[in-house]
């Protein structure tokens, strides 16, 4: 394996609202024997708020900054804190004016461009690797997936990792698993609609409902994802989806490292199995 | 309508080039690709990011700044990866945001949409804290929204009523986790509080000069 240590960077959604897919992602980097160092001190990333691209790198040459300084790559399993860390770290990787400036600023912000940014499922697949991860699981996930890969993971292009149409990643891990993929392919890399939720809700809603109805209609046991935004959209806010437009799913909703977790046999609560909005627990039912 | 030529300001394409996402503008050969694909345009077929584009090119600078279809892209990005021009065009809509917020500080247009005030209420808890800490966005964000306190707090009650009881209870805000008493409830800060302030300082000097 080539991997064995990373600089870890959970985000602000992992000590509230996506506490689920912190803890998940902690016990499943243990039991692969990869030590995480959460970045210390780490500060928002600017989410989709910081619209003007010099907040987005300033903030981010801190973050690197603080990696670099312990010679680890960064990994973070949030789509949007992995696009804002990985264009950070191009535009100061090639820019070197940029990046005198930004040291400018304060000294705490040096970064040297030494260290790569990676998202969640580019380390688990392309880094650790699909072997690697068989040799561990103890146990067979038999359920019907939706794989859901929302924005940022197959563009934009100057920080995609995965197929912009077709992404296969997750896909790859929800079979490994023992898992089955059901068809998805018109919804995998739509929007959620979350960056939309405080200001249009009635756009947002629509636009997780296509995912919700879709995944439904094929048969899902449950949507996975790999984005803490993705989830309090489609599932913290479900409840609230189905009574607005009147409608019921009641689909669970969990990440990818909850499903992988039970697979390399982590207990439930662990995983936070017991924190997914709508009950993930039914799925345990089908882990043998 | 008819275009006005000489209402036309032949430089707003330029203001538009010379800011950070906004250079590759011009390469439009307006395809409709972006606008296809736009998730957005499915829902509200008049969304349009190609004629946008065009307008801007043209120089129809307020028609462009107060139209109220910027507030809604979801800057998913689908039409940066398919533009076969690579104008950017997620980050150009975000170009003209941010131009569109100066013009309303210099009193040349009225933003109806809540955005800006929900972006920097979030930057705010950012600033301040280095995180984000969503119950002070939210005490920021509704009242100004909905124009007074009393009001911005029915508002807040009526969007989170369900939604927090849901994050109450499952123990990832409040006590019931066992992560602390107050977890998700208080501000989670960083010590360099001060190193925020100075970045922000920085952004908003950078803006001044462009
Ligand atoms: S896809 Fe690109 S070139 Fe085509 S209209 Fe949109 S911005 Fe212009
Ligand atoms: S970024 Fe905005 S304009 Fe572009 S496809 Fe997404 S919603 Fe549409």
């Amino acid at each position: 394996m080539s991997v064995e240590k990373l600089a870890y960077y959970p985000g602000c959604p992992s000590e509230a609202t996506a506490l689920e897919q912190h803890m998940s992602t902690e016990a499943v980097f243990e039991k692969l024997g990869v030590e995480l160092v959460e970045v210390e001190e780490w500060n928002c990333c600017g989410a989709a708020e910081a619209e003007d691209p010099n907040l987005v790198y300033a903030l981010n040459a801190r973050n690197l900054a603080i990696a670099e300084r312990v010679n680890l790559d960064i990994m973070t399993p949030c789509s949007i804190c992995y696009y804002n860390l990985a264009r950070a770290n191009n535009a100061l990787k090639a820019d070197e004016e940029l990046r005198a400036e930004i040291k400018g600023i304060d000294p705490s912000l040096e970064y040297n461009g030494t260290i790569t940014p990676k998202h969640i499922l580019d380390v688990l697949v392309n880094d650790i690797g699909l072997e690697e991860i068989k040799s561990k699981l103890v146990k067979k996930v038999e359920v019907k997936v939706a794989p859901y890969y929302g924005c940022y993971i197959g563009r934009p292009p100057e920080t995609a990792f995965d197929d912009p149409d077709d992404p296969v990643l997750m896909d790859q891990l929800i079979e490994l698993i023992g898992g089955e993929n059901v068809p998805f392919s018109t919804m995998k890399t739509k929007c959620c609609g979350g960056p939309l939720m405080m200001t249009r809700a009635d756009l947002a809603f629509e636009m997780a409902r296509k995912i919700l109805d879709t995944a439904k209609n094929a048969g899902a046991d449950c949507i996975a994802l790999a984005c803490p935004l993705c989830g309090m959209m489609l599932d913290a806010k479900q409840p609230d989806i189905e009574k607005a437009l009147n409608v019921k799913f009641e689909m669970p909703i969990v990440y990818i490292t909850q499903l992988l977790g039970l697979a390399l046999g982590i207990e439930p609560n662990k995983l936070g199995l017991q924190k997914n909005v709508v009950g993930a627990k039914k799925i345990l039912e089908k882990v043998v | 309508m008819p275009i006005k030529t000489w209402e036309l300001d032949p430089n707003f394409k330029n203001e538009i080039l010379n800011e950070p996402g906004g250079e590759h503008l011009t390469a439009c050969y307006q395809c409709s690709t972006c606008t296809l694909g736009c998730p957005i345009t499915e829902l509200v077929p008049s969304y349009n990011p190609r004629k946008i584009i065009q307008m801007s090119l043209l120089g129809m600078r307020t028609e462009v700044l107060s139209n109220p279809d910027l507030w809604i892209c979801a800057i998913c990005q689908t039409c940066t990866a398919r533009c076969p021009q690579n104008v950017v065009v997620g980050d150009v809509l975000a170009v003209m945001r941010r131009l569109a917020e100066k013009a309303e500080e210099a009193g040349e247009i009225k933003i109806e949409s809540p955005r800006p005030l929900f972006e920097t209420a979030f930057l705010h808890t950012v600033e301040k804290y280095g995180r984000l800490y969503d119950i002070g966005l939210a005490m920021e964000y509704y009242p100004k929204r909905e124009g007074s306190f009393v009001a911005g707090q029915k508002a807040m009650m009526s969007d989170y009523m369900g939604f927090g009881m849901r994050m109450f209870l499952k123990g990832k805000m409040g006590p019931l986790g066992g992560h602390g008493l107050f977890k998700g409830l208080l501000a989670s800060k960083i010590k360099q509080r001060d190193v925020m302030k100075k970045i922000f300082k920085w952004v908003e000097e950078k803006e001044k000069e462009r």
